[in-house]
């Protein structure tokens, strides 16, 4: 990918057609897009998996633990 | 006493089922590949790329919607980019080139149906639960959608391995595991079958690479993110003179008359379909329409 492609995706957050086949890699449920702090969010794995670069990064060892408030 | 053995049992065989063996760190396996995106080897990245160009172009269909499942070099995702066709790029690290998202094989974030094309390029051999795999790419593809695949076999690096053995035993007194094991072609074709897949193919290509010395080979080893990650592999590097003894015991062994030295690659092939009603099957047993014999001739009256 491009700086230039790159840039244009962070701005977008994450292209909609990606998080249309994306599940969550745990528990293969869907992921809820939470744009404020650019994650995707697992309910059933009360995971936050970040997007980096506009690039979603679905490692669950990079992933933040959601607290139980949150979310 | 006879209770409690028959309570653990199950509870053994269960584990044994849900968790597969760990042999591979994947963890030290996604640092070792950012650290190879540095310095890249890419040889053999770009030789099965143009494999899987050949290999798909006796395939009669768009593959609109593909999949790059874990191959650590673009070079595949490249090679296969045609108008009409969108790829998608699934990288094992977070540094690898061109990267459209970052995943571990063996965690799969894709929803079912999605592909019509799944390739993967030198990135399997890695992965602890190959059935596990098999069966989550096989839902992630539309039916009558393919699987193509090639990762490194059993029979590589056979020198690399008796040499490192050798060597160590002469100053160490044992041996530490230094190359990981990789699958055998003859399993293949059956873990396709078992993950749901029809129409099986797994082949080899053999490859033969010649380097000025093991240390040569050793640094394009690097250059793929290939060395040691076996999660019960001594960490402790190889002393410096377990490594002279093992370039000398391979320069003496396997060397070609002008000094430089070979290493065997195997690249394992293997490829299956998303079931659907279109493809061929066999037919029932006991439903054949002419008997044997008509077509053998009948010899019992000879």
């Amino acid at each position: 990918m491009t700086e230039e492609r790159k840039s244009v995706a962070a701005a977008a957050g994450i292209d909609p057609r990606l998080l249309e086949i994306l599940v969550c890699p745990l528990t293969k449920t869907v992921l809820r897009y939470d744009a404020e702090r650019n994650e995707l969010v697992s309910l059933a794995a009360r995971l936050a998996y970040p997007i980096r670069d506009g690039i979603p990064i679905m490692l669950p060892e990079e992933a933040r633990r959601l607290e139980d408030d949150a979310a | 006493m006879r209770a409690t053995l028959f309570t653990r049992r199950p509870r053994a065989h269960i584990g044994a089922v849900t968790h597969p063996p760990q042999i591979f760190d994947r963890a030290l396996l996604r640092r070792r590949l950012a650290r190879a995106a540095r310095a890249p080897c890419d040889f053999l990245a770009h030789r099965v790329a143009e494999d899987f160009v050949y290999r798909l172009s006796g395939i009669s269909r768009p593959f609109a919607n593909a999949l790059d499942y874990g191959s650590p070099h673009p070079a595949a995702a490249q090679a296969l980019a045609a108008p009409g066709r969108k790829i998608l790029r699934a990288a094992p690290s977070l540094h690898a080139e061109s990267a459209d998202l970052v995943i571990d094989e063996e965690f799969s974030p894709f929803a079912p149906e999605k592909f019509d094309l799944v390739f993967s390029a030198l990135s399997l051999q890695w992965v602890n639960d190959l059935p596990g795999v098999f069966a989550q790419l096989r839902r992630s593809l539309a039916p009558d959608g393919l699987l193509l695949a090639a990762m490194v076999g059993g029979q590589s690096f056979v020198e690399l391995r008796h040499c490192l053995t050798q060597a160590q035993e002469e100053f160490e007194g044992g041996a530490s595991p230094r190359v990981f094991p990789f699958v055998d072609l003859r399993d293949l074709g059956g873990l396709l079958q078992r993950a749901g897949f029809a129409l099986p193919v797994a082949d080899c290509d053999a490859v033969v690479v010649r380097y000025d010395n093991l240390f040569a080979l050793l640094r394009d080893l690097r250059g793929m993110g290939a060395t040691n990650i076996l999660a019960a592999g001594a960490r402790r590097p190889l002393s410096r003179r377990v490594l002279l003894r093992a370039a000398e015991l391979y320069q003496q062994n396997f060397s070609d008359p002008d000094g430089r030295i070979r290493a065997s690659v195997e690249i394992l092939w293997l490829s299956g379909w998303a079931p659907h009603e279109s493809q061929q099957k066999p037919l029932r047993p006991g439903s054949a329409q002419i008997p044997l014999s008509s077509a053998l001739g009948d010899k019992s009256k000879i």
